[in-house]
Order: structure tokens, then C-alpha cells, then sequence
């Protein structure tokens, strides 16, 4: 059987095309890095992947709001391309800047639980960062296991870098927020590290840096109704191996590399990735 | 055509915060300790356009404003609105840009306004964009013009300001369109150099030439020759005189930057206390390049040192690796946002230059600061140190983390003789495969007569028109914007996407980029590989018409990359530029004729043999004199200390020196982890706050194969001897490097030098002293160099780093940074500097020594007025071999896994860095530092010897670690504890008992300048 072939979106600054696309290859994913002009032109065609994921990075310099300008162009070059994706029920995750663009697309949170196909209208948004800084620091996340987003089947806590501006998730309202909350949809957030494993979520708001934007109750990433669209400011895909977790020297080597996989030294964030991969062979 | 003017600022209510404003509220906290009550911020767009205001108003929430967030106004200015300002402020400002500055968040907003308005005709259309802060509860002694100033650079910018009376009346600040006068294009002139030798001198200075007597004679000498004459007659250009192009262009080629004259210079060396008298052929191949072609007779992994962007070392069997650090020191104190991004965007083109086309995969970046803290006077036309530090490190925070490279590694130095110039170094590593697909080795160009050179990238300004020599001017409310250049990252990130295609694809042939000198530069140095080129310069794309010829040859306007391409593949390669959006144009071709052949159109413009233009000028020669400097002594004897609490006094007071304080607030603030390849993060430790040794990256994904990337710099010592100030940083870099496990035998460095101008002159009288520091420091790098088998693959050198004249003249220390990047067998064992649990044995590896002068407790004591000087004896390396053997044990014991822990032992000593170590892991430790060397007891405390390192190891790879180490000098020190304090004793002598939060919080404190988080 084939793998699921993923598509990695690059060119106008996105930055973390290539490690998203590694990371998916390391779990079994057939990845490519494909500039969104080749979708745009036609030259290749969305249809032809299975999976399709918007990486991190500043794109268009994040001028006018982080992932507006990069929104614009899937809103209106790609519409019906993005429409049928979603439609055919494949798997889309955005991280970082990726999640900027997906829910200035409106793909993210979508339209409601009853009506999930996309109608590219915006009903949340990603702004500055309470502390006015862009900052690369480590944060702990928990997941709603009652989510149904595909992306974070099994995974209840993890640490992974944020690296950000405009990390801040705010919708209009309070109701906006409760519905989504009724839906699971708000599938990870920001928690003390020092709570037990599965009581950390909270919506009282956090400190920084414990929430390292202010995000509305703590929420570092959403789905939408189906659970196939997924978006979060973390880079999970920055923990893929153990060597990279800061505290790899502190403890002790877990064990040796496995010739043709990360083995003992696979991280905490690549069972993100495989979820996706495996879901996707699991509809064939 | 008309401008519409849009305005957005951010909604208020639960939950949302204006940032922006808050930002400016803060600041102006930290840095002039000022309380106000709130701010609030407007962004401005004007669009000049065929659009009407009420098409473009429909769609603002589709483009200028986000729905969710923000309100957006058309054609009105938002405090006219009471619904949105219900109070009045107290003062408002406008801060725009002047015309033809670089307007990112503009350009930006043009492409966004093609995507919504496709069909519009968009003939010189454009965005330009500002900001309006509104003050609320300022205190009434604060002018809004003081208000103003502190907000924006009236070299690129300007402010309008409405002051409380304006306000109360409503008279608001609308600043209009920044209209560019439009430019007329100046025909090539004949430049006449049949003049006195006085009017040539004249005519160097007037032109900003910066050609010395010599130089211009040289020039006017080739223009007599006959030959010449014919042959400039057969192509149609004027034949007894060079064209103002050709000057314009050899001035470059010559220039200082380029050419490195003081390093290739013949020097008389004097130094009168040995009785030397000798004569020095080039210090560059001398001291430099002759080691380290040396050294590449002995090992077969270094690819390409010296000639290239780059220097090129063999990693693994598939992958090369290569970096380049630059300075941008003049640029970063005119403007220093602006100067420090296109510093580090500009040091990636070099990496992207490199062979065929290098990646870059991580970024370094060190800057010497006056005191940010700094209440002393401040020369004129000098920005505080806070500001330009600020300016600086937003600078190359944009650029780094726009362009997608991660940040590992850098220092921040401080010393009052930076604020007259500080110094900006940016370092980019690179990798590319060793092999292209089709088959060529990927470090090694192979341009040929007849292919086709593209200009790619961004277009040809007025910006960075004599970038180089602007910076010795004074500075004026009127100075021309093309003084500075704001980069643009991301249009660099496209180009750098799309290079790489064509790199992968086979397309390209030779690459260079852009810099200094502009295409004069880089066509002129690519056309020495065929001998021969011929440039049109009429099809150069230009930012705006009317740019003369010899200002599109030499304009230093950023993003450019020159890339040669085979005819048979231009098709290809316009291709991919279109898809990436990147502009592409052919505007010349290689040749063999052996002549840089220009023309505009179909005139020969500049006609100048490759020969001439590359080595025709003349060597200089200069006089170097060395006299010890006798600074006032350090006497530790002398220094009065309260009673048991002396030294850990002194510990806290040290560890909140700005040099030695934790530079976190502003380091965590650069992206250090994309790519996803860090093992070793800038900050460390159990709070992930404890200091890094060196960067470690895995950049092959899955493969734990590293490169460990570190710096040394140690300016201060050259107030004793500029020889021992360049043996501490090559060492300091090396042992930064070893605590993260490198490879020694396989490491490559980079010497970096800043230096005063060392040209005795009546601006300089002392020329011959600092060149013989220059000199000293040479022969240093030379010896420990080749003793540690470190080649030097890359550097740079800038000369001329001093501000003002005569007593008022400021020059900087002496100062060579010295970068080390190489290979980590595998990242899974590596150290860190924090210690990790209670029972670790603490261990000095190396040897204290009585050698406190130039520390920075002398000289922070010095400055206190507690101790009469900082001189003394300098720290030495006498006998580097043995330090090499010593680290080689080293870090194969880290490789080995035996070692976990391990810190680099140099500003504020032991002491410091033990205290650090607690700090990373909030533990305690009881140390002894008895036995660690015969030198006395502030020496062993505090002082700053070389080769040395604390390493923690775990009981139960303690008998292994000695055996390991045998022959090393390896001294126990003591162990980790959970007591929550350091106590340093010697002997039975208590001499630090100190708190780990209280000095975390000591270490913390000094350089946090945010003004808190909320």
C-alpha cells in the first residue's frame, strides 16, 4: 500500500517546510514540499494529496497581521480547492503561522457542528502576544481527550517550543467560546507543568509564561467539527527526537538509535503526525 | 491617481489589549523611567492607486483591518472619532517614513491589495504605512517633541506631532504621502585627472572616493598609457580620461571594505623593548592565510577557505558545511534597526553565494554596546546605548526570525568606548550537499565565457549609494536616506526558496551576491573566472527612473544575488522565477576578453581591463611601534572588604555586570529552534535560564550528526596587550566549544577583527601603536592557531572604528571575535552548563594562574573607585599544545558520555562560573578551591587564566572520568547540593556563601529592560 502523500506548503516565508515535511516522512508519509503558486496555477493539483499541512513562519512578513496576506491568497486563489479537500474528509493541519493563515481563512473554527463545510468566513483571530514580545520558550500542553480531532488521538501532555508574536486566540465572544468548548473543538491548551497529568486544563487564565500569549482560556489550539482541521501555535514538530527537548542532557540517554527509526529517542511530538498518516490508511 | 487614507486601531473591550501602545508605555518605562498613564495605537496606510476610497473601503476588513480584532476608518483620521477616543490625549505623534526609504509592511500591503483588487491597473501604484501613538496621563514635563524624538530616526523618518494644546482644540497630526522628487538621469561625464596632486586629493575626498594619493596617481597613470588609449578608442569612450562610472567603480574595487589594504598592506614593525625591526609582507598572508593553507596540506576536509563567500569545510561524505561572519558597524549607529537587519540578512546572501548555492541553517550574532545604563555624556549625533542596543537587537530579531534561520549563538559586550561606534557581528552557518544531482561538486563555481548573468532578487535604489564611505560624514536633520537601508526579509526569503530550486535543478553556474560595491562588486569579482564580462546596464530594474549609470553599478541596494546561468537554461530559471515571484534579469555576460566592459544601452560607459581593476592598487605601507601599555595597577591586596561577607558581595555585584548578567529577555526573543535541529539552546537548565556554552545543531533530520557553533571575544584585554586579547578569544571560543563535545580534530574558525583606525595620521596620531596591536594580534592568532590545528576559513576585517576627532575622539578597544563551528559526533551526548542533581562531583580542569589584570573585577572595582586600575598580568596561553590535548580528552569524555556538565570558566572566574552552574540547575554546591593552582586567593576566586573548564560528573563516572583525564591538570573542587546556596572556600577559609535565588535574581535583574510583561 502506498503511503499517504502530504503536501507541505512553502514560498512566501514560510519557514518550517522542512522539518514538517521530514517529520511526516518519519512516520510512514510520502511528503513533499510543494510552493502554493504550483496549486494557484494549476500546475499541480490539491486533489492529488492526502494530507495537507501549512507550516510555520512569517509569511509575507506577517505584514498587516500574522497569516493575513497568505490567508488572502488560499481564500481567494484556492477556495475551491481547499472546499473540496475539506469536503473529502483529508486531514489539514496548520502550525504556528499555518494556524494564523487557517483561521484567517475561516477554515478555523469553521461554521458550526451542524454545518462543517468551509464558508471561508473569519470567527477568531490570532493577535499580539500580552507581553509585546515575539519569544521562543518551552511550554507545556494538555489535550482534551474528547476532542475529535484526528491529529491528537492518545496524546494527553506534552512540551513543546512556542516561538511567536501574535500567539494571542480571541474570539468576539464568550458564547463563541463556550460552543466551541461544548464541541471539544478547543483540542489543546496551555497548562502548569506542575499539575497532575490530565487535571491541568483550566480557562482561568494562566500567567505568563505559563501561557506565553494570554490566549483566551489558555487555548493553544483548535479543530474544527469534524476534527480533521486542526491548527496550533506550538511547534510539536520541533520535538520529533528527545534530543531536542532541553532537557535531554539533564536525563539520562534513553537508549540506542534504532538503525532506521528514531526508536527510544522518538519525541513527544511526532505521534501528531502519525495519527494523521495512520488515519488516512485507516479510510482506504 | 488618488491617495486614500485608511486607519485601523485595535478594538477595546474584554479581553482585548492595544499591544502597540502598551509596548511604547512600557519602554518608556525602562528606559527613561517614565509613567504613563496608557498609549494607544493607530496604523496608517495611504494608498496611492486608481482605486476609488469607496471600492477600497468596502473590502478594508478583507485586507487593512482583521474583523475580529481591529476597526478600520476610510478618508478620516480615527481621533476625530469620540465613539473610539472619548478622552482627549494629552499628545499624539505620527511617525511615517521619509520618501524612498524601504516600507516593508507597505510593499506588503501592495501585494495584498493585488490579491483584492486583481484586475485594477496598478501602474505605479503604491502603499505607504505609519503609526500614531496617542499619550494619556503624561506627566507635564514631558515635551512632545522629547517624545517624538525618543519614537523615531529623523534620518529615515518623520514625526508629526500634535502637543496638548493642538490636542485640546483638535488640530490632529495627518501626515501625507511621502512624494518622491522625481531623479533626472546624468549622462556619463568625463572626469578630468590631468590635475595637481592637491585637486586630486580634492577631487577623492569631494567624490567620496576615499582613494588616497597614491591610488588616484595610480589611476590617473593609467589613463597616459597609449595602449590603454587605443583600446578604449576602438569601444567609443572617451580615451585620456576615466568616465566618473570608472571611477566610481575602481573606488569600490579599491575600497578598504573590498580590497583590505591595511591587511595586505607592507608594515615596519618597531618594537623598541625587544629591539625588533622587521618588515611584514601582507598580515592576511602571513599570519592567516599561510597557516591555514598549511594546515589544509595535512587534512582533506577543508573544500574552499578564503577565496570564496564562505570557507567550505567537508562535514560528512554528503554533506558540506561553511560559514561567514560580517560586520555592520557604521550602518547599525546611523540607524540601528535598520542597520543590523540588513547586516544579518546580508551576511545569509554570503552563505547563499557560497560554491553553487549554501543553505542557511542557523545564524550567530555578537554586539559590543556602550553601558545600557550609561548617564554619562553622550557626543553629538550619538544615540544613548539603550536605544541603540534596542534598535540593534529588533533589527536582527526581524531579520533572523523573518528569514527562517534559527539563532544559536552570540554575546553581548559592553564597554563605554562603544558608544561611539558599536559593533554589530552577524554569522550565518551553511550546508549543501557535496554533490549536486547532476554530478558537480556543489563548492566550487563553473561559470564559462558566453553564460547569461541574471541580477535576482530585489531592484536598484538610491539606497546604499556610497553606503561605505557615508558613515565618516557628519550627520544632519537633512542627511539623504540613501545613508541607510532597511532590509527586506522577505523578499530575500523568496529569492532564497527559489536559488535553491535552481541550485537542485542544475541551473546555475556561479553565484555571488550583492553587497558592498554592488554589481561593480559582484559581477566585476565573478568576470576574474572567464577574464571578461560586458553589462548593459539600461536593463537593470530600478526602484524608481532617473538613476545614472555609475549609481546603478555601485548602488549597495539589498536582496540581490547575481547568478551566471548557461543560455541553453535561462528559460528554465525564468521559469522558477516566476513561480517564486522573484524578479530575474538578464543584465549581463561572461566573456574572455579580459575587460570589464559596461554600457548603457549601446554606449560604452566604463571600459577597465580585469587586471587593472583587481590588482592594480597600489600596496600600502605602513608604520607599526609597540610600546607596553602601563595602566594604573590592580592590587587586590588593597581592596578593603566588609567582614565575612566580602566576596559574596562581590559575587552578586558581579553577576549583575552587564557582561556578565543574563542576556535571556532579549536572546529568547530571536527564534533559535526552527528548522528543528537544536540539541543545545542558548539558555539551558532545569528553568531553561542557565547560560549555553555553544549552539549544537542536528540539521539532517533523524541523525543525531551535529555541528556545534561558538564565539570568544575578549576586547578588554587589549588594554594590555592586543596579542593576549586575541589568544583569549580563539581559546575562549575553542573551550565553549569543547563544553558542547566538538570534534577537535575537525573544527573551523573565523576571525572577525574591529579595529580603530591604525593609519598614523593627524586624525590619528597614535596610528602606529594601534598598528602594532593589530600586528601582535596576528602573530597570536598565527601561533595558537596552528598549535590547536584550527584553520581560518573566512573572516573579515573593519578598520575604522573610532568617532570624532582630536580630544574628543572616541575609539573602540581593539576587538577580534573569533567563531568555531564544527562537528558533534552525535548530539545525544553533548553537555550542559547546569548542574543536574545533589551529589555530582564538581572538577577544575585547567589551572589558575595570577592573572587578574583586564578582569572584570578589576575593572569592575576600578570603575567603583575601589581598586586604582585594571592592569596587571594579562591572562596568557604559553603552551597551547598541551591545552589542545587537554581539550581533545575533554570532549571525547562528553562524547563518551561520561560527562554531562561541563561550563566555560572565564569572565569573573571560578567564582562567576560555578555560581552559574548553580543558577542553571537551582542547586547549591560546596567548593573548595585549594589545590586549583599556586597563584593567590582573588586569583583562584576571581581571575580569568585560559584553558580552563568546571565539569560536573557523576559519582559513578567519577573513577572513569580520572582515568580518562590522567595527564591533564583535573582538581576536585567539590560536590552539588540541595542546600540552596554556593559556599567557595579555600581551605578553612569560608569565601562565598551565597543564595542560588538571590543570585539568580542578582544575574537576572540587570539586563531585563522590558519594562514587565503587562
Amino acid at each position: 500500500m502506498s503511503a499517504p502523500k502530504v503536501a507541505v506548503l512553502f514560498g512566501f516565508g514560510i519557514n518550517c517546510d522542512h522539518e514538517t515535511a521530514a517529520v511526516f516522512n518519519l512516520v510512514g508519509g510520502d511528503s513533499e514540499r510543494v510552493h502554493i503558486n504550483h496549486f494557484v496555477s494549476g500546475n499541480r493539483a490539491l486533489e492529488d494529496f492526502d494530507i495537507l499541512a501549512v507550516p510555520g513562519g512569517f509569511s509575507f512578513g506577517d505584514h498587516l497581521g500574522s497569516g493575513r496576506l497568505m490567508g488572502n491568497r488560499m481564500r481567494f486563489a484556492l477556495r475551491e480547492q481547499l472546499h473540496a479537500f475539506v469536503a473529502a474528509g483529508k486531514p489539514i493541519i496548520g502550525i504556528c503561522n499555518g494556524f494564523q493563515v487557517l483561521v484567517k481563512t475561516g477554515l478555523l473554527p469553521g461554521p458550526s457542528a451542524e454545518k462543517t463545510l468551509p464558508d471561508f468566513i473569519q470567527r477568531a483571530s490570532l493577535t499580539l502576544n500580552d507581553s509585546g514580545r515575539y519569544e521562543d520558550r518551552w511550554v507545556t500542553l494538555e489535550f482534551d481527550e474528547e476532542s475529535p480531532c484526528i491529529w491528537t488521538k492518545g496524546i494527553q501532555r506534552i512540551d513543546c517550543p512556542v516561538r511567536h508574536g501574535e500567539g494571542k486566540f480571541v474570539m468576539p465572544s464568550s458564547t463563541d467560546l463556550d460552543e466551541l468548548a461544548a464541541n471539544h473543538q478547543l483540542t489543546v491548551r496551555y497548562v502548569d507543568s506542575t499539575t497532575p497529568v490530565g487535571k491541568g486544563i483550566t480557562d482561568e487564565p494562566l500567567p505568563f509564561p505559563l501561557s506565553p500569549n494570554g490566549s483566551m482560556r489558555n487555548i493553544a489550539g483548535i479543530c474544527d467539527a469534524t476534527g480533521l482541521v486542526f491548527g496550533l501555535m506550538p511547534h510539536p514538530e520541533a520535538v520529533y527526537a528527545k534530543w531536542l527537548h532541553p532537557d535531554h542532557t539533564r536525563n539520562t540517554a534513553p537508549g540506542p538509535l534504532d538503525s532506521d527509526a528514531l526508536g527510544q529517542w522518538e519525541g513527544e511530538g511526532l505521534q501528531m503526525f502519525r495519527n494523521a498518516v495512520e488515519y488516512v490508511i485507516s479510510k482506504r | 491617481m488618488t491617495v486614500t487614507r485608511i486607519e485601523v486601531t485595535p478594538k477595546q473591550g474584554e479581553g482585548m489589549r492595544d499591544v502597540r501602545g502598551d509596548v511604547v508605555r512600557r519602554q518608556l518605562k525602562a528606559d527613561h523611567a517614565l509613567d504613563v498613564h496608557d498609549v494607544r495605537s493607530i496604523n496608517g496606510f495611504l494608498i496611492k492607486s486608481n482605486t476609488g476610497p469607496s471600492e477600497i473601503a468596502s473590502r478594508v476588513d478583507d485586507l487593512f483591518a482583521d474583523p475580529i480584532i481591529e476597526d478600520a476608518c476610510t478618508n478620516t483620521l480615527f481621533l476625530t472619532s469620540s465613539d473610539h477616543f472619548p478622552i482627549t490625549p494629552d499628545a499624539v505623534i505620527t511617525i511615517g517614513f521619509k520618501p524612498g526609504v524601504t516600507d516593508n509592511p507597505g510593499s506588503a500591503a501592495y501585494d495584498g491589495f493585488q490579491t483584492i483588487f486583481p484586475q485594477t491597473d496598478l501602474t505605479d501604484a503604491s502603499i505607504s504605512t505609519y503609526h500614531t501613538y496617542a499619550f494619556f496621563g503624561l506627566p507635564d514635563e514631558i515635551t512632545t517633541e522629547w517624545l517624538a524624538s525618543t519614537l523615531h530616526n529623523n534620518l529615515i523618518q518623520r514625526a508629526v506631532i500634535a502637543d496638548k494644546s493642538a490636542c485640546s482644540s483638535g488640530q490632529w497630526p495627518a501626515i501625507d504621502y511621502p512624494e518622491k522628487p522625481p531623479q533626472t538621469l546624468t549622462p556619463p561625464q568625463r572626469m578630468e585627472l590631468e590635475i595637481s596632486d592637491a585637486e586630486l586629493l580634492s577631487l577623492s575626498e569631494t567624490g567620496l572616493l576615499a582613494l588616497n594619493l597614491e591610488e588616484m596617481q595610480t589611476i590617473q597613470a593609467h589613463y597616459r598609457d597609449e595602449a590603454v588609449r587605443d583600446s578604449r578608442k576602438a569601444v567609443g569612450i572617451v580615451t585620456d580620461a576615466p568616465t566618473d562610472v570608472e571611477l566610481e567603480c575602481l573606488a569600490q574595487t579599491w575600497s578598504e571594505h573590498c580590497k583590505h589594504k591595511i591587511f595586505a598592506s607592507k608594515i615596519h614593525h618597531v618594537d623598541p623593548e625587544t629591539g625588533e625591526d622587521t618588515y611584514i609582507d601582507s598580515i592576511f598572508k602571513t599570519h592567516i592565510m599561510k597557516p591555514t593553507h598549511d594546515l589544509q596540506n595535512e587534512v582533506d576536509w577543508l573544500l574552499s577557505v578564503f577565496h570564496d563567500n564562505s570557507g567550505v569545510i567537508a562535514w560528512n561524505d554528503e554533506w558540506s558545511v561553511c560559514m561567514k561572519a560580517e560586520t555592520h558597524n557604521s550602518p547599525s549607529a546611523l540607524d540601528p534597526y535598520g542597520g543590523a537587519m540588513t547586516g544579518i540578512v546580508g551576511v545569509n546572501r554570503d552563505i547563499l553565494g557560497t560554491g553553487l548555492g549554501a543553505r542557511p541553517i542557523a545564524n550567530t550574532d555578537v554586539f559590543c554596546f556602550g553601558p545600557p545604563n550609561w548617564e554619562g555624556e553622550l557626543p553629538d549625533n550619538l544615540f544613548h546605548p539603550s536605544r541603540v542596543f534596542r534598535g540593534v537587537h529588533a533589527g536582527v530579531r526581524v531579520g533572523g526570525n523573518e528569514s527562517g534561520i534559527p539563532t544559536v549563538n552570540g554575546a553581548i559586550v559592553f564597554d563605554d568606548r562603544y558608544i561611539g561606534k558599536p559593533l554589530v557581528y552577524c554569522g550565518t552557518v551553511g550546508i549543501m550537499p557535496r554533490k549536486l544531482p547532476d554530478g558537480r561538486e556543489s563548492h566550487i563555481k563553473t561559470p564559462t565565457a558566453g553564460d547569461i548573468v541574471y541580477m535576482v532578487g530585489g531592484r536598484v535604489g538610491y539606497d546604499g549609494i556610497h553606503g561605505a564611505t557615508f558613515s565618516s560624514l557628519e550627520l544632519t536633520e537633512e542627511s539623504p536616506s540613501s545613508a541607510v537601508q532597511i532590509g527586506d526579509p522577505i523578499t530575500q526569503k523568496k529569492m532564497l526558496d527559489m536559488v535553491l530550486e535552481a541550485r537542485d535543478a542544475g541551473l546555475i553556474s556561479c553565484i555571488t551576491d550583492n553587497g558592498a560595491g554592488g554589481l561593480s562588486s559582484s559581477i566585476g569579482e565573478m568576470a576574474e573566472y572567464t577574464n571578461g564580462c560586458e553589462i548593459d546596464l539600461e536593463k537593470v530594474p530600478l526602484k524608481q527612473p532617473g538613476l545614472s549609470a555609475w549609481e546603478i553599478l555601485v548602488s549597495e541596494s539589498q536582496e540581490r544575488m547575481t547568478i551566471a546561468v548557461k543560455p541553453e537554461d535561462c528559460a528554465a530559471f525564468d521559469a522558477m522565477a516566476q513561480l517564486h515571484e522573484v524578479e530575474a534579469t538578464p543584465v549581463a555576460t561572461f566573456t574572455n576578453t579580459g575587460m570589464f566592459h559596461v554600457k548603457y544601452g549601446e554606449e560604452t560607459v566604463a571600459y577597465l581591463s580585469i587586471d587593472f581593476l583587481h590588482d592594480g592598487v597600489p600596496q600600502l605601507q605602513l608604520e607599526s611601534e609597540w610600546s607596553t601599555p602601563t595602566p594604573a595597577l590592580f592590587n587586590p591586596e588593597s581592596i578593603v572588604l566588609p567582614e565575612n561577607a566580602g566576596h559574596s558581595n562581590l559575587l552578586l555585584r558581579m553577576l549583575g555586570r552587564p557582561n556578565i548578567a543574563s542576556k535571556e529577555s532579549w536572546v529568547r526573543q530571536y527564534d533559535h529552534e526552527v528548522i528543528a535541529q537544536t540539541a543545545v539552546k542558548p539558555f539551558v537548565g532545569v528553568q531553561r535560564d542557565g547560560p549555553g556554552d555553544a549552539g549544537v545543531i542536528a540539521p539532517l533530520h533523524g541523525n543525531p550528526q551535529g555541528l556545534v557553533i561558538s564565539c570568544g571575544i575578549a576586547p578588554r584585554y587589549s588594554d594590555l596587550d592586543a596579542g593576549a586579547m586575541a589568544a583569549a578569544s580563539i581559546d575562549e571560543a575553542v573551550r565553549n566549544a569543547v563544553c558542547a563535545g566538538i570534534n577537535v580534530d575537525k573544527m573551523a574558525g573565523l576571525d572577525n577583527f574591529c579595529w580603530p583606525d591604525s593609519i598614523e595620521s593627524v586624525k590619528t596620531p597614535d596610528g602606529k601603536f594601534k598598528l602594532a596591536q593589530l600586528v601582535r594580534a596576528n602573530r597570536e592568532l598565527e601561533r595558537v592557531c596552528r598549535a590547536y590545528k584550527l584553520p581560518c576559513v573566512s573572516g573579515k576585517d573593519s578598520m575604522k572604528n573610532d568617532y570624532g576627532t582630536g580630544e574628543k575622539k572616541i575609539s573602540i578597544p581593539p576587538t577580534l571575535l573569533y567563531s568555531v563551528f564544527g562537528d558533534q559526533p552525535d548530539v545525544r551526548f553533548t553537555a550542559t552548563s547546569d548542574f543536574k542533581v545533589e551529589g555530582e562531583k564538581i572538577y577544575l580542569v585547567g589551572v589558575s594562574k595570577e592573572e587578574l589584570g583586564a578582569s572584570e573585577l578589576a575593572f569592575m572595582l576600578h570603575e567603583s573607585g575601589e581598586a586604582d586600575g585594571i592592569g596587571g598580568q594579562v591572562p596568557l596561553l604559553p603552551n597551547p599544545e598541551s591545552n589542545l590535548k587537554m581539550y581533545r580528552a575533554l570532549s571525547t569524555a562528553i562524547q563518551a558520555g561520561l560527562v554531562r556538565t561541563a561550563h566555560d570558566c572565564s569572565e569573573g572566574g571560578v567564582a562567576v562560573a560555578v555560581a552559574e552552574m548553580c543558577i542553571g540547575g537551582r542547586l547549591g554546591a560546596e567548593v573548595d578551591i585549594d589545590g586549583t593552582g599556586d597563584a593567590g586567593e582573588w586569583s583562584r576566586l576571581w581571575g580569568e587564566s585560559l584553558g580552563r573548564f568546571i565539569v560536573g560528573v557523576q559519582p559513578e563516572n567519577e573513577a572513569k572520568f580520572l582515568t580518562w583525564m590522567a595527564g591533564h591538570p583535573t582538581t576536585i573542587l567539590g560536590a552539588v547540593n540541595n542546600s540552596g546556596k554556593l559556599t567557595i572556600s579555600d581551605g578553612y577559609d569560608v569565601l562565598v556563601d551565597a543564595d542560588t535565588t538571590v543570585m539568580v535574581d542578582a544575574w537576572q535583574k540587570t539586563l531585563d529592560m522590558t519594562g514587565g510583561v503587562a
